[in-house]
């Protein structure tokens, strides 16, 4: 990039004020005060573009969709232009050999310098035979490429926490980035997929400061990860006053009251869709009337069923008794109500589906 | 297709007798004073994230109401609609950034003789003075 950045844009028929709105709107949502939005954009608008190598594993390529469809790309898309994205195997046009010595190019080059980005969790198994690029292991390759970055920015929950692929029983022996890189700062950006403005505003943070934003005990940003689905939520109202949908078709769903009894887990969820949202703001799970599913929090694929509520036992009988007595300890009360319900079926000859005991 | 399509209404509106307010924006007007008072006093202008709170659509309309209509509304045609609008507190202004889909991507309280936003950059003003020159010397 040649001069400012701000000439760049003003070249591309972005204007000053668009670039000041949505650093104003970056830095809210980055729980910046409002006064860092102007200190932002003229920071950004004046810095050396960072290499960055992005390394994908064992993922599904959704972070990148995430991240690259965003609804607003020409602002969005200028700030993924301030970096130098040096390997992306999804977006670059170089295949086979010649990607790989863009890779190993950019690593000698910004050595110590560059930032690398992962997205995937690593597989450990078989000598991590389950995942290789160009006959390398991914944990070879990232053992390589973090010897030499700055930081390494871990997107998406596979990469963060090991996501679907370290569900039980981990066939693949799927580790995240953190149980391998030990040497160097590690940010965590979860998410199944992450939200793309997350993605955004840590580089724009690095971009700005130079550094890597503040981080909470499981690595993840704290100006987007900081409170709980629920603490944002604008259904809580409704959890205060203890209004709750039953079904997904009834009264209370359809005055859009609280779904903590449907399994929401929006209490323990750390993330920023309550306030961020998706689609370019359009609406988001709680929103479109679906509690959460704890995307962004470690072994979530394993917390025990999307649909049971977080602290009330699963008997749909006791259920609206027991609701009000939030924080009422569950396993017992789960498994027990469970076999009954399966003892009862058998004495009757129901049959008795994986599902019903989900209900 | 459009949305209306779908049988299916999902209902929002909060039942009659509860307005959906949380006391959480009558607090602000206390903040708004202070605020104020510091811009009358030192000249410092202050900004509340409006976006960063826990407030409810009601208690929205209810800060709107309170502060009440001005007499000075800018639209700023930048990516999508902003509107920089001063409430009926002078220097109290009430500014909503949306995206280009008019989805609210960011709500402030900027408390300011007038919005940053609004005033021309010299650097863009030097650019101005530019096309000027160009068009007397195209006389």
């Amino acid at each position: 990039m040649q001069g400012p950045l701000i000439d760049t844009l003003a070249r591309q028929g972005v204007t000053r004020r668009t670039f000041l709105k949505y650093c104003a709107t970056l830095a809210s949502m980055m729980a910046l005060p409002p006064a860092a939005g102007r200190a932002m954009a003229e920071a950004m608008a004046a810095v050396r573009r960072p290499s960055v190598i992005w390394l994908p594993f064992q993922e599904c390529t959704g972070c990148t969709e995430s991240i690259t469809r965003s609804h607003s790309p020409t602002i969005e898309g200028m700030i993924f232009d301030m970096i130098s994205l040096d390997y992306q195997e999804t977006l670059m046009a170089a295949a086979g050999h010649q990607a790989e010595e863009a890779r190993q190019n950019a690593m000698k080059a910004n050595a110590g310098k560059y930032l690398l980005i992962v997205d995937g969790s690593i597989p450990l198994g078989q000598n991590g035979a389950y995942s290789c690029i160009g006959g390398r292991s991914n944990v070879d390759i990232l053992k390589e490429a973090a010897g030499g970055a700055a930081a390494v920015i871990a997107v998406g929950t596979c990469a963060s926490y090991g996501g679907i692929p370290k569900a039980n029983p981990n066939p693949t022996g799927a580790v995240p980035v953190s149980d391998i890189v030990k040497d160097k700062p590690i940010v965590n950006i979860p998410g199944c997929p992450p939200i793309p403005v997350v993605m955004t505003g840590v580089l724009a943070h690095y971009l700005t400061f130079g550094s890597l934003p503040e981080l909470d005990d499981k690595g993840r940003p704290k100006s987007f990860f900081g409170e709980t689905i629920h603490d944002r939520c604008y259904r809580r109202p409704f959890y205060d006053q203890g209004k709750f949908a039953k079904t997904f078709d009834d009264e209370g769903a359809r005055r859009g009251w609280c779904l903590f009894e449907l399994g929401c887990k929006g209490p323990v969820t750390h993330n920023a869709c309550a306030t961020v949202k998706w689609n370019g703001g359009t609406s988001w799970p709680v929103e479109s009337g679906h509690g959460c599913l704890g995307c962004s929090e470690p072994d979530f694929w394993d917390g025990g069923g999307f649909y049971k509520a977080l602290s009330a036992p699963a008997d749909p009988l006791k259920f609206a008794a027991a609701a009000s007595v939030v924080g009422a300890a569950v396993g017992v009360g789960v498994s027990f109500a469970n076999r009954a319900k399966k003892n009862k079926a058998k004495a009757t000859h129901e049959t008795i589906t994986v599902a019903d005991l989900e209900k | 297709m459009s949305l209306d399509a779908i049988p299916i209404q999902v209902v929002h509106t909060t039942p009659p007798g509860e307005p959906g307010l949380t006391g959480n924006a009558p607090p602000l007007l206390r903040e708004l004073l202070e605020q104020v008072e510091r811009l009358l006093e030192t000249g410092v202008p202050s900004a509340i994230d409006l976006s960063a709170l826990p407030l409810t659509p009601a208690d929205m309309d209810w800060l709107r109401n309170a502060l009440g209509p001005g007499e000075i509304d800018v639209t700023l045609d930048a990516n999508g609609e902003s509107t920089l609008s001063e409430t009926g507190c002078p220097g109290v202004w009430w500014i909503t950034h949306r995206n280009e889909q008019g989805a609210v991507t960011s709500q402030f309280l900027e408390v300011t003789f007038v919005p940053e936003l609004v005033k021309a950059h010299p650097q863009d003003v030097a650019m101005g003075r530019e096309t000027l020159e160009r068009l007397l010397a195209d006389l």
